[in-house]
């Protein structure tokens, strides 16, 4: 027998949190397919389950000077119709799953999720995004890139819970999303690609690109970008080659249902080519 | 009197938009039980030992030995058993049914199952051959001697129907009368196959067709398995059981469309292809069932929609240890026509001709030889509806602009499609039978055929009303029930408006000529037209009675950066005599297109060591809304003879032209020959990267 909570508020979904052992079900729209039985079955949970989609502490979206805060309830749909939210991460939504699973899917679901094909996550990780994470006697903060540790692996006690995704507000000259997936709406990615950067008379003063689903989280690599940063636009496309050298040990993808690594591998660097040649 | 073609609403669009249809998963028996299948867990080998937990009380285990008659699953070849007896020969073969009133119980108990085996190693390789054909055209191999030859080969792959609603049945127990409601086509398919596996009189076997969620010929053959299985449990058990699969237990166990490999030699006389040497293999799976008629649908289409003197054609069907393949819409043709039409594309290729005009030159005309030896004794349309897609396409313009730009590529595919079963199978094995009963002021249609979608009770009714010149609220027609309803045959092959729809319009003339009577029923049966002479061993005379013809244009993009293809538009001109709906044949039009298109650069499937990999529908990728196009479609009338008001085949005709349209538009946008489908961005890398120009 699986007990299941329905808290309405946050402190009252911390109490549990901290009393039992539970899974968290947000949106469910992975959860519920995980744990799925035979039809007019009921869920086939193997513990306790909290449902959090009730609390409406959590399904704000607002901003100060630096970041932009989206509560951990907040459906995708209702983040991607936000003009606070940074349109990278907008442009993402739009691109993933169904309307109707948008409707109930969450981002911070996303992130527990952990999958490597995790689309939302792309963004993130381009974007420097931080989590929020309380229990009934701790805040903290962690980037996410922190709190990914591996595939559906994160950093989360069990008596914690993601509250906000935090998005520090950046500026770029250009930013650019690619979802490859095997059809052209409501499927899985093979692989994904973000890119930004941020001109200051044709020189790069930021530069960021995160891969999804070739390897077992999201490839950013900060230290890489860096070896751009200050360096003419032109300069920047005549390495293109080396650069694509560089990315090469990161993005090592598998072979599955859906694809190929030769094709994730090839079709990643290739986006990134494409990326940094349309630089202007 | 109205045309019959202009559109009616379809007579049950408000009980499935309301959700007051009955599917069978609707249908609930006081006290009926569930059943669940224990599977293997090897492709290969015997079953040494199985250890069932302890049942619970009112829980039961129905194997091979509950079979009272024969167990074998009665289908064109019998050799799939009702249960296995201990012979495992591929992955989740049925071994045996857990039946309870609880289905979390009986899915513990299922877990719970423990079976050894002396596995084998099993054969996913083609050389197992258990079906071979071979027959020649006009001097065969002899024709050939000294000429250019050009050689190519051709795949396909899987492909899965995907129907909206998985496999399913239920049924009950009426003292020594077992009654089965289900998903199916055909019910007299399944019927006959339960009286087998039962050994029961005709008379103790009912079966009812509920509302069919989309079947796409996989609720031809597949259904009398599992129809079988519970039969035999209901006859133990004495209770109303319920067997409906789950989306995962669908796709890994239900049959698919056999995969292909063609290998073609042409020889070359005067720039034209003068003789065809085609061995073709289709993967069967693990039993023979109904492949080797998939296998001579495939053979008899070689030529295409052309003419070709002098052919050596042989095909053979390979025994596998992988799930068994089965009926999909197009049965064996779509495989051929994908490879036969970029055969014609290749070799005008390699002769630096244009293509289209050397396929036009070896287009097939009225009183032409088929491949058989047959005749198409219609007019064949083709040159003006070639002419009316290119006027609607721009298809000349366009694939000349494309060839000087790259990733945009457009693509011409001409097809026909043999209507009914082929050769004599209606006279010799159908023998359809219809009856129509007038009752007051009502009159009844009494047929086995199925609306599992494609609009057979709304034409059907419309038939008889348009022929009686009555109201069609006058006109009945239920869901087919085997105690009421004579066998007018299955629910496949194009058959049913052209063949018992024929048969139905004869009979509903006598209706008209005896109207003033109350209450009578007329039954009539088929009669094939005089000229039909077939030899099933030699594939000598008519195969089809009639042929449905059509043409698809299609233009694509492709992604030059993820080789992502996205089709643009469709344009599509078809002869299918005379439609019955207009709107429902363009319902067929788009669909069987999108399923065609999907099946060419789309859908992937594929097992490994007999393991299906795309279990389900996240996996396996359909097209939605999003991935299909604006699509024209054009109509020629053409009547033929015995059809009602000249109506010939429609439903699969649709789907056969797609894959090869789609593959010669990308093959035009990469400017790289494409010899398999589908054509997927990681085949199309492959190809940019080593294929040949």
């Amino acid at each position: 027998m699986v007990n299941s909570y329905l808290p309405l508020t946050l402190e009252e979904c911390l109490e549990i949190l901290a009393k039992h052992d539970v899974k968290i079900v947000a949106g469910g729209t992975d959860m519920l397919i995980q744990n799925r039985s035979h039809t007019s079955m009921s869920i086939g949970f193997k513990s306790d389950v909290i449902y959090i989609s009730n609390i409406n502490e959590l399904k704000r979206i607002y901003e100060d000077d630096m970041f932009v805060y989206i509560g951990s309830c907040c459906s995708l749909e209702m983040i991607m119709e936000n003009e606070l939210v940074p349109s990278l991460l907008r442009d993402t939504i739009l691109e993933m799953a169904s309307p109707a699973i948008r409707h109930t899917a969450t981002l911070a679901g996303n992130i527990g999720n952990a999958s490597p094909a995790g689309d939302s996550l792309v963004p993130l990780y381009l974007l420097d995004a931080l989590v929020e994470i309380r229990s009934a006697s701790s805040v903290r903060r962690v980037a996410l890139i922190d709190f990914i540790k591996g595939v559906r692996k994160i950093d989360l006690s069990k008596n914690e819970l993601i509250t906000e995704v935090i998005i520090p507000k950046l500026k770029f000259s250009d930013c650019y999303f690619k979802k490859v997936g095997p059809r052209l709406s409501d499927a899985i990615s093979k692989l994904s690609f973000a890119g930004a950067y941020r001109l200051e008379s044709n020189i790069i003063e930021d530069i960021r690109f995160a891969f999804g689903a070739v390897n077992v989280s999201v490839v950013r690599r900060r230290e890489l970008e860096e070896r751009l940063i200050g360096k003419t636009v032109t300069k920047v496309k005549e390495m293109i080659d080396e650069i694509l050298v560089w990315y090469d040990e990161f993005i090592i993808p598998i072979d599955d249902q859906r694809s190929n690594k030769e094709y994730r591998k090839n079709i990643s660097l290739k986006l990134l080519r494409s990326f940094i040649e349309n630089i202007e | 009197m109205k045309d019959i073609s202009i559109p009616i609403n379809k007579v049950d669009n408000e009980d499935k938009c309301s959700g007051k249809a009955m599917y069978v998963a609707d249908y609930k028996i006081e006290g009926m039980l569930y059943a669940f299948t224990v599977r293997s867990s090897i492709a290969k080998g015997e079953i040494l030992k199985i250890e069932y937990p302890v049942l619970p009380e009112g829980y039961f285990i129905v194997d091979h030995r509950d079979v009272p008659g024969k167990n074998i699953v009665k289908v064109i070849y019998d050799d799939m058993p009702v249960f296995t007896s201990g012979k495992i020969t591929y992955l989740y073969e049925p071994i045996s049914l857990i039946v309870g009133p609880k289905k979390e119980v009986l899915n513990d108990l299922l877990k719970q199952v423990k079976i050894s085996y002396q596995e084998e190693e099993p054969a996913f390789d083609w050389t197992d051959s258990v079906v071979h054909y071979h027959f020649d055209k006009g001097d065969g191999l002899n024709a050939f001697r000294g000429l250019d030859r050009i050689e190519y080969n051709y795949e396909t792959s899987y492909q899965e129907q995907a129907y909206i609603e998985t496999q399913g049945f239920i049924g009950y127990p009426e003292e020594d009368k077992v009654t089965l409601v289900g998903s199916i086509q055909c019910p007299y398919y399944v019927k006959n196959a339960v009286i087998q596996a039962l050994g029961a009189a005709e008379d103790k076997v009912r079966i009812i067709q509920a509302t069919v969620g989309g079947a796409f010929g996989g609720k031809e053959e597949f259904p009398s398995l599992i129809g079988c299985q519970l039969a035999v449990a209901i006859s133990k058990i004495k209770k109303p059981i319920q067997l409906i699969y789950e989306r995962e237990e669908d796709m890994l166990v239900t049959t698919k469309r056999h995969p292909s490999r063609v290998n073609f030699v042409g020889y070359i006389k005067n720039n034209r292809i003068y003789g065809l040497k085609a061995v073709v293999g289709i993967d069967g799976g693990a039993n023979i069932g109904l492949s080797g008629v998939v296998l001579s649908r495939a053979l008899i289409a070689c030529t295409g929609a052309y003419s070709i003197e002098h052919l050596d054609i042989s095909g053979d069907v390979f025994r596998t240890n992988t799930v068994p393949n089965g009926a999909f819409r197009g049965f064996g043709a779509p495989q051929m026509f994908f490879a036969v039409e970029m055969f014609f594309e290749h070799v005008a290729k390699r002769l630096k001709l244009d293509s289209l005009k050397f396929k036009l030159n070896h287009l097939a005309r009225q009183n032409d030889f088929t491949s058989t030896m047959g005749i198409f004794r219609d007019p064949v349309l083709m040159p003006e509806m070639v002419e009316k897609v290119i006027k609607e396409s721009d298809y000349i313009k366009k694939r000349k602009d494309y060839e000087d730009s790259s990733f945009k590529g457009i693509g011409m595919s001409l097809f026909f499609h043999g209507c009914g079963f082929t050769g004599s199978g209606e006279q010799n094995h159908i023998k359809a039978k219809v009856k129509l009963k007038k009752d007051q002021d009502k009159v009844y249609i009494l047929i086995a055929a199925v609306d599992m979608g494609q609009g057979v009770k709304t034409s059907f009714r419309k038939l008889v009303a348009h022929i009686l010149d009555i109201d069609i609220e006058r006109v009945i027609f239920d869901n087919p029930d085997t105690d009421f309803v004579p066998d007018s045959g299955p629910t496949v092959a194009s058959r049913t408006m052209m063949i018992v729809g024929g048969i139905v319009a004869r009979a509903a003339k006598e209706v008209k000529e005896r109207f003033n009577e109350e209450t009578f029923t007329v039954f009539k049966q088929y009669e094939q037209p005089e000229y039909i002479k077939y030899d099933e061993a030699s594939f000598k005379g008519d195969a089809y009675p009639a042929y449905s013809w059509g043409v698809n244009v299609v233009e694509v993009e492709v992604d030059k950066d993820t080789y992502q293809v996205n089709i643009k538009k469709t344009w599509s001109v078809y002869d299918i005599g005379k439609a019955i709906d207009e709107r429902i044949v363009m319902g067929q039009a788009d669909g069987g297109l999108a399923q065609g298109l999907a099946y060419g650069y789309l859908e992937v499937m594929n097992h490994k060591r007999g393991k299906i990999m795309q279990k389900n529908m996240t996996d396996y990728i359909i097209p939605t809304a999003m991935d299909m196009c604006p699509m024209e479609t054009y109509l020629f009338e053409n009547p033929y003879a015995y059809g009602p008001y000249g109506a010939k085949g429609v439903g699969e005709l649709s789907l056969i032209g797609g894959a090869p349209a789609v593959a010669m538009a990308i093959e035009q946008a990469i400017k790289k020959k494409v010899f398999k489908i589908p054509v997927t961005p990681e085949y199309i890398m492959e190809l940019i990267n080593n294929g040949e120009n």
